[in-house]
């Protein structure tokens, strides 16, 4: 489903992504781990399709199609999701008119009726409910004013609003104490049905305590330079970067 | 507390000796002949005498200007002497051995030495006194690195086609009332000239000393940074303690030509009048720079004294990419006005700007930041960000805040911030309870509310600024 | 002086009624006044060169439109004034309070107008003044102690051609009593019209105001509003603003008394040529008041907005809270935007504060909604609009504010997003 083949990208004329290859097939949760500044979030962002993350070879497909040809709409109504490690906040636009939007704009792009007020109201507040948000939270802004695992928690309910069928979770994990991660885990899992995919990617093992990957990979200086399976994880946590040289050790303490 | 603080504020102004110097100096009065008088003096060619008297001709048609938040005895123009010149001065001495000791016996009480050996490494100065530059140092060793630093008046008969090309492009003649005066009457100042490329190997810097009285001082200063150079300069300034007010209108002039880069920097201590407000200086001056592309002009100033004082050191961004910075902290004690900021003009694209504004009141001061941040239509992605924060002492003063934001490009970002505060009881209550005294105190919370523009000075200075902030805070505890 | 003011004189002088007294106070003043040019500050970019094209004339009965659009869900006593005459009238007078009109009132109830006429509204308004001179048709409200009144009162005023139409609004809430007042205004047509409305609020009283200067067009607007607040009063005002050739409004609070306050919102969206200038003042002349004060405007096309916000914190006001905020979104080149917030402070035991932005809408923000699937137009719809929304959902009366939501987004949508 997600073909990624010798991806080069940069970021304001700095080479991060160096030549990246990656395969996922339907149903596959594939974890990536790594040092800091390894290009685990930029992998996102050239996925997605942000501004300023230039593309300077390679190819990346998902589901046959070009991804890079697309615009960021286009992609995620493509069926490519993106939940953020630092959502942003964006007073003044309701949870409920973005979510509304959001969902409509990708039934009208698999040929979907738009669901009425009433319809929408009813899927989004199961959606709350599943990720343990308060129903209020629909009327209050975009991520405005709320905690970091709220936000977190808005990413995987946005996940199960619009039915994707890669999703990205850019460190999901970071900054949640372990109940609020176990009601991340728990949406995530209850999304996995055979079909839809994962890129989880992460700084500790410890999420995938919760979410049990198919593969791991290291990513190191724009490069997979390590693949395997859970065990892999659980051997980076015990002995940390120190198969990647010195160089990455001290990096990291 | 607050009696503390009064206290703490009200020490002596250190510079207000007067000096037995013998002058030449005109009788009282304006007309076109004291600008003739004037031009023949400096032996200028005639364009530069024509010049003066279109700006002349130009102010007789002007009004002054009212809008500041400032109240004071408007000056008459016919009262005050527009030119004097120590009698030693007349003929010229060539070096430092032959100007009268006692002239830099002036300069060594002010702690400005002279003499090469006795200066701060690595700083040459141009010490003006009243109408006239007295002695340039270091000119060999700057010379050596193709930089130009003179007094003006030699600049116009030594550099003729560098000061005819710049002089009033960045403040023309008739900008405003105070400029035109000085574009018609200026005596001395300092001329810069550094040339591509080059780094300038010292710190510049002008003493400018007013000692007769009723005479203004009209100086004009023209630093031109030319492609990729870089300079950093530095005035200072101070005057007798007197009773009578005396008028300072300057005009500074910085061209930065692509890549270029200039700082400049104040120190202003002029007299500020006693604390019923009696005597000091006007400070009425125009400083604006023009940057081409790339390049960048930061100013930096200290302002605490003159009596009243208006001044908007200011940024014309014209080139892609340029940077204009304004730094300032401005302290108002006694009966001071200061109404004083600065204008960036967003001109080219991506051009920046950064505006940080320190207001100190106390006593019965006024202390009023204006300022401009202009977006014009071409200014693609420019960006402006401005903080003025403002610190009252005591509760017979005023702090005021008037920026001006005017936009005409949607993908241009301009931000302001004020805020107000008050040196806190629990503040001092801290710095007491941790041994210190009541003035040590508020100098401490002082200097670190200004310690974003101090950070800016160059390093000899900076000290310089915090003492002479300690100097002006004394008595102001409360 | 301008032949326009001129005019304004003789016609005020030439006016004779109960209410000359206040007119030839007014006209003496303006004999005296400097006709603003653009060196004045308070005109300093909102140029009157339409005004002083105009011959002064006041407007009689008018075939316009004569009632105010529809809010629906409001349940208001509402009145509509057209060419300086009541055109429209629905519902009650709420019980509770005394509503006068000017052209109505009796003996006693003149004595009152004349008493609070021009008592809360500064003297140096020049359009104020004119109002003073000029004003035929009038509203008095007298909202007695300790009465809470729940109906809203609305006041609509209707640009009708060719004349001028100078409509004067006083409301005397005494204490502890509460009210709610929506002044509004609308209208296209070729006029000019000073809508001026002063409120007394004494000590505990509550005001829940809405000003919505919804002229576009050749509907010349020069109006303002005066708050005088006493002792723990509560003031609340919206403010809604659209341009025209020239449409300025002036907003001034007074505090009388210590520990009141008042929260400002203001919304401003202008698209084509238009042209809003809103110039609030606060004088905190009292301790410990507290003043919030928010402005928000969205300037499209040829469009300029000015805003000017000044806090004055008087010598004795110590322990102040004052807090101004003006953002602005420019959506096209030949938008302006000229804003100053003021601050003049004379008091040290405050804390006030400031900001002023003009901005785009953010990257990140942006980047957000198109990875959700959204399209980029409609993205910046909801990230723009978001931006006024968040003031209008804050909005106490519900009606309004949904009416509010409904028609802003339509303006919105309909400005040329560039």
């Amino acid at each position: 489903m997600l073909s990624i083949n010798n991806l080069h990208a940069s970021v304001e004329e700095k080479q991060i992504i160096k030549g990246l290859n990656l395969e996922i097939k339907p149903g596959e949760v594939h974890a990536i781990m790594g040092p800091n500044g390894a290009g685990k979030s930029t992998l996102g962002y050239v996925l997605s399709g942000r501004d300023g993350y230039e593309v300077n070879d390679g190819s990346a497909t998902l589901n046959g199609k070009d991804l890079l040809e697309l615009e960021v709409e286009e992609r995620a109504r493509e069926g490519l999701f993106l939940a953020f490690q630092y959502p942003v906040e964006i007073p003044g636009v309701s949870n409920m008119e973005f979510l509304k939007e959001s969902v409509n704009a990708l039934r009208e792009h698999r040929g979907e009726e738009p669901l009425t007020a009433a319809e929408f109201l009813k899927k989004a507040k199961a959606a709350c409910k599943q990720v343990q948000l308060p129903l209020d939270f629909l009327k209050r802004g975009v991520n405005e004013g709320f905690s970091g695992g709220e936000k977190k928690r808005n990413e995987i309910m946005q996940m199960i609003l619009l039915e994707p069928s890669l999703c990205i979770l850019d460190e999901s994990d970071s900054g949640l104490d372990v109940d609020a991660l176990q009601v991340v885990a728990d949406g995530v899992n209850s999304q996995r049905d055979g079909e839809r995919s994962f890129i989880v990617v992460t700084h500790y093992q410890r999420l995938l305590d919760y979410i049990k990957p198919d593969f791991v990979h290291i990513l190191a200086d724009g490069k997979i330079v390590k693949s395997g399976d859970a065990s892999l994880a659980l051997e980076v946590e015990k002995s940390g970067y120190a198969f990647l040289g010195k160089a990455y050790e001290e990096s990291e303490a | 507390m607050s009696d503390q603080i009064e206290q703490a504020l009200s020490k002596q102004y250190e510079a207000g000796f007067y000096s037995e110097i013998e002058s030449d100096t005109f009788e009282n009065g304006l007309d076109e002949s004291v600008i003739r008088r004037i031009s023949a003096i400096k032996n200028e060619p005639e364009w530069m005498l024509e010049w003066r008297l279109k700006a002349y001709r130009s102010w007789l048609e002007m009004e002054e200007p009212e809008w500041a938040h400032v109240d004071y005895e408007k000056v008459d123009y016919q009262a005050i002497s527009y030119y004097s010149s120590p009698k030693s001065m007349k003929d010229k001495p060539k070096s430092l051995d032959e100007v009268d000791p006692d002239l830099l016996d002036v300069y060594n009480k002010l702690g400005i030495p002279l003499h090469e050996q006795e200066m701060l490494a690595g700083v040459a100065v141009d010490a003006v006194f009243d109408s006239v530059s007295v002695v340039t140092t270091f000119r060999e060793k700057l010379e050596e690195a193709g930089v130009i630093f003179c007094p003006i008046s030699e600049a116009i008969q030594k550099y003729p086609e560098l000061v005819k090309k710049y002089i009033g492009s960045v403040v023309p003649r008739t900008d405003n009332y105070f400029a035109a005066l000085n574009s018609a009457v200026f005596t001395d100042g300092s001329f810069v000239y550094i040339p591509k490329g080059v780094r300038c190997p010292m710190e510049l810097s002008t003493y400018f000393r007013i000692n007769e009285q009723n005479t203004g001082q009209f100086e004009r200063t023209l630093i031109v940074a030319d492609e990729g150079s870089h300079v950093s300069y530095l005035e200072g300034c101070t005057a007798p303690q007197r009773d009578e007010n005396q008028l300072h209108a300057a005009v500074v002039e910085l061209v930065a030509l692509d890549k270029a880069n200039i700082k400049y920097s104040t120190v202003q201590n002029w007299y500020p009048g006693d604390e019923n407000g009696k005597g000091g200086i006007y400070n009425f001056v125009t400083k604006r720079g023009i940057c081409h592309n790339d390049a960048k002009i930061s100013w930096t100033q200290v302002e605490t004294g003159s009596s009243v004082t208006w001044k908007y050191p200011s940024c014309v961004l014209k080139g892609d990419n340029s940077i204009g910075e304004f730094y300032s902290v401005a302290l108002t004690r006694g009966r001071q006005q200061a109404d004083t900021g600065t204008k960036m003009i967003h001109l080219g694209k991506n051009t920046r700007s950064t505006i940080i504004s320190k207001g100190i009141s106390a006593g019965k001061s006024n202390n009023a930041y204006r300022g401009l941040v202009q977006m014009g239509p071409k200014a693609d992605n420019a960006r402006n960000f401005t903080q003025c924060d403002s610190l009252l002492i005591g509760d017979q003063c005023g702090a005021h805040t008037f920026p001006y934001i005017e936009s005409r490009n949607p993908s241009a970002i301009v931000e302001h911030e004020a805020t107000t505060s008050k040196v806190s009881d629990e503040q001092m209550f801290l710095c007491q309870q941790r041994g210190l005294d009541a003035e040590k105190a508020v100098s401490m919370i002082v200097n670190g509310f200004c310690k974003e523009v101090f950070k800016e000075l160059p390093m000899e200075f900076a000290v310089e600024a915090g003492k002479l902030l300690e100097i002006s805070l004394e008595g102001s505890v409360g | 002086m301008s032949q326009w003011l001129s005019e304004v004189i003789a016609e005020g002088q030439r006016q004779n009624d109960w209410l000359s007294g206040n007119r030839q106070q007014a006209t003496a003043a303006l004999a005296n006044v400097k006709w603003p040019v653009r060196r004045q500050e308070a005109w300093r970019f909102t140029p009157l060169v339409p005004v002083e094209k105009r011959t002064v004339s006041l407007a009689g009965p008018s075939e316009q439109q004569s009632t105010a659009p529809v809010i629906d869900g409001l349940e208001a006593y509402s009145l509509s004034f057209t060419g300086n005459q009541l055109s429209d009238e629905q519902g009650q007078v709420p019980e509770g309070l005394t509503f006068t009109l000017f052209s109505k009132a009796d003996e006693a109830q003149q004595a009152s107008i004349q008493a609070l006429l021009g008592q809360v509204k500064p003297s140096h308004h020049l359009f104020g003044q004119v109002n003073d001179a000029l004003l035929t048709e009038g509203v008095y409200i007298h909202v007695p102690a300790n009465t809470v009144i729940d109906t809203p009162i609305r006041l609509t005023q209707l640009a009708a051609s060719a004349g001028d139409q100078h409509l004067r609004v006083l409301v005397h809430i005494e204490a502890g009593a509460k009210v709610s007042v929506i002044e509004d205004g609308f209208g296209d047509a070729d006029s000019l019209n000073t809508f001026v409305s002063e409120y007394v609020l004494e000590a505990q009283a509550e005001l829940e105001h809405y000003r919505f200067a919804m002229y576009t067009q050749q509907a010349m607007h020069v109006g303002s509003c005066h708050f005088k607040v006493a002792e723990k009063a509560q003031l609340t005002s919206n403010i809604v603003g659209y341009g025209s050739v020239l449409s300025r409004l002036d907003v001034d609070v007074e505090y009388t008394g210590e520990f009141a306050n008042a929260n400002l919102n203001a919304i401003y969206l202008l698209a084509e040529g238009e042209l809003f200038d809103l110039h609030s003042t606060i004088e905190h002349a009292v301790p410990n008041c507290t003043t919030e004060e928010n402005a928000r405007g969205i300037v499209g096309d040829r469009a300029k907005a000015v805003f000017n916000g000044r806090i004055h914190i008087h010598r004795d006001a110590q322990k102040t809270l004052a807090e101004l905020n003006n953002r602005n979104l420019l959506l096209s080149r030949r938008a302006v935007v000229n804003t100053k917030p003021e601050l003049e402070i004379y008091a040290d035991d405050v804390r006030c504060a400031h900001g002023a932005t003009v901005a785009e809408i953010e990257e990140k923000a942006l980047y957000y909604l198109l990875t959700r699937g959204i399209s980029r137009s409609q993205a910046l719809i909801m990230l723009n609009f978001g931006f006024i929304q968040e003031l209008i959902t804050q909005i106490p009366n519900a009606a309004v504010s949904d009416w509010l939501l409904h028609r802003l987004r339509e303006r919105f949508v309909s400005m040329e997003v560039k």
